[in-house]
């Protein structure tokens, strides 16, 4: 089995489904998630009756052309490090009147579910996230609190923690391991970091839905037994800044929405 | 401590091979930034406050323990006086069975082994928890390869075929087995193997000795190539 194990590590050429994925690739069928999330994003909505048009992504309002590429970042009027999730509840809250858990309800309940597309905030975050197609993650890491929540998103992936006493790092920081036959992506990899964030949101195959980076965080969180991490929260920037500065080592473009990788 | 000794070894052996073995194809490799702060624990303490969800307090503390404190404050090589206070704090730890039997039932042993149920607590009233009612289980499959006939073994820990056909049954193998099972950490201080027993881990007193059973009962499929109905002569 170790064998065996060990030639699926090698490369995808040991994947039955890597055809599979390499078709959907071609024909994504997370394109709908952007499309819902395209009409919900300049639609008004929310008490106020306004679109999200005036958010600032970081680049001005309004302006989502790699704006993805460059978070989390730093955002003034919020006073912290934000994920594109994490800014897209901020804007809906301040902009449109509308409540956090209102968007997050569904956003939780959608995680365990396998095909739901109530989830307007994954529909939001993959329009936006695909408006930086092309260009490879690039966080400013300029702010001192950008330097802060990195840090911490490094300490968080090396502290053991939850019932089964494991840190990020024990199973997505020493390459060659596997779970349950499965290889795990090493997110201290460049490499690996850019070809799983590039994909992200993406559309996962075996729940036939599109999930987030802050998913990618969670069902880990999860796993380890420990509880629910909000999704925006400063430890969910903290992970993702983390793995988007290795990401950004490997220049590897984002392909928003991408098919989740096998590993 | 002679045993302690020699689990650490072979631990350290197993993980030594597995990362020369993946640095064919793959390196670890952080980029150095300059002007990072340093993070405190009551920096840890205060962000998982405002990042995770709890709808019971006493949940937090499964972010919290004085063994791992040690054990990722010394990059897991704590001292010798630190490593003796482990041991003995985790030894301690140690419950047995109501009557004192190690070795329980290999097939409930299984149905642990490969169940992957139990201490998920999810968003509150959510699909993806746990249901507290049911049994947990160990998923051991995710690190051991136990019996042939269970192929979606992972390697994070060390293939545990014939693991009671290579060692047999003396009353010394049992309680090494039952005690490494419950708490991995009374042998070896940091092992990366999780701790099992215990109000604070996933199975009771009764499970590990199941798992006991499971691993060296000769009947069962990991001693008998897989073979579930397989009977020892």
């Amino acid at each position: 089995m170790l064998l065996v194990g060990k030639a699926l590590a090698a490369g995808d050429s040991g994947d039955q489904f890597a055809t599979y994925r390499a078709m959907l690739e071609q024909d994504n069928p997370g394109q709908f998630w952007v499309d819902d999330g395209k009409k919900l994003f300049h639609e008004p909505r929310g008490p106020k009756h306004v679109s999200l048009e005036g958010c600032d992504f970081g680049a001005g309002p309004g302006v989502l052309k790699g704006a993805y590429a460059r978070m989390p970042r730093y955002f003034k009027d919020a006073n912290a490090v934000q994920t594109l999730e994490g800014r897209i509840l901020w804007c809906s809250e301040k902009l449109q009147g509308i409540k956090p858990m209102e968007l997050l309800k569904p956003h939780y309940v959608n995680a365990a579910e396998e095909d739901s597309r109530e989830d307007k905030l994954t529909a939001l975050t993959a329009y936006v996230a695909a408006q930086s197609n092309g260009m490879p993650y690039d966080p400013p890491m300029d702010h001192a609190q950008e330097k802060y929540v990195y840090a911490l998103g490094k300490y968080t992936f090396f502290r053991r923690m939850g019932k089964m006493d494991l840190s990020c790092a024990d199973c997505h920081g020493v390459p060659g391991r596997t779970i349950r036959g499965v290889e795990l992506p090493i997110m201290t990899d460049p490499e690996t970091a850019g070809r799983v964030m590039a994909a992200f949101p993406a559309y996962v195959l075996k729940d036939s839905n599109v999930r987030t980076f802050w998913w990618r965080n969670e069902r880990c969180l999860l796993a380890m037994r420990l509880p629910w991490l909000m999704t925006g929260s400063e430890i969910d920037a903290a992970l993702t800044l983390f793995q988007a500065i290795e990401a950004k080592k490997s220049k590897i473009p984002i392909k928003v929405p991408g098919i989740k990788p096998r590993a | 401590m002679k045993t302690t000794l020699a689990a650490a070894l072979v631990t350290a052996a197993c993980l030594g091979l597995q990362t020369a073995r993946a640095e064919e194809t793959q390196k670890v490799d952080i980029p150095s930034i300059p002007g990072l702060p340093k993070i405190t624990e009551q920096d840890f303490t205060k962000a998982i406050h405002k990042s995770f969800y709890v709808n019971n307090p006493h949940e937090w503390g499964r972010f919290f323990d004085p063994t791992l404190q040690t054990c990722d404050a010394t990059h897991d090589q704590p001292s010798a006086k630190q490593a003796q206070e482990i041991l003995n704090r985790e030894q301690k730890s140690i419950v047995y069975p109501k009557g004192g039997k190690l070795m329980g039932d290999w097939r409930l042993g299984e149905k642990w082994a490969e169940g992957v149920h139990g201490g998920r607590i999810g968003y509150p009233g959510f699909a993806d928890a746990d249901d507290p009612k049911k049994p947990n289980e160990a998923n051991c499959y995710a690190c051991h390869a136990m019996s042939p006939s269970f192929p979606q073994a992972g390697n994070i820990g060390p293939s545990l075929t014939d693991y009671g056909k290579l060692r047999g049954t003396s009353e010394a193998i049992v309680k090494y087995t039952y005690d490494k099972i419950y708490n991995s950490k009374s042998f070896n201080p940091c092992s990366l193997m999780p701790r099992y027993g215990g109000p604070k881990h996933l199975l009771t007193p009764e499970q590990v000795a199941d798992l006991t059973a499971y691993l060296l009962d000769p009947q069962s499929p990991v001693n008998n190539g897989g073979n579930k109905t397989a009977q020892a002569k």
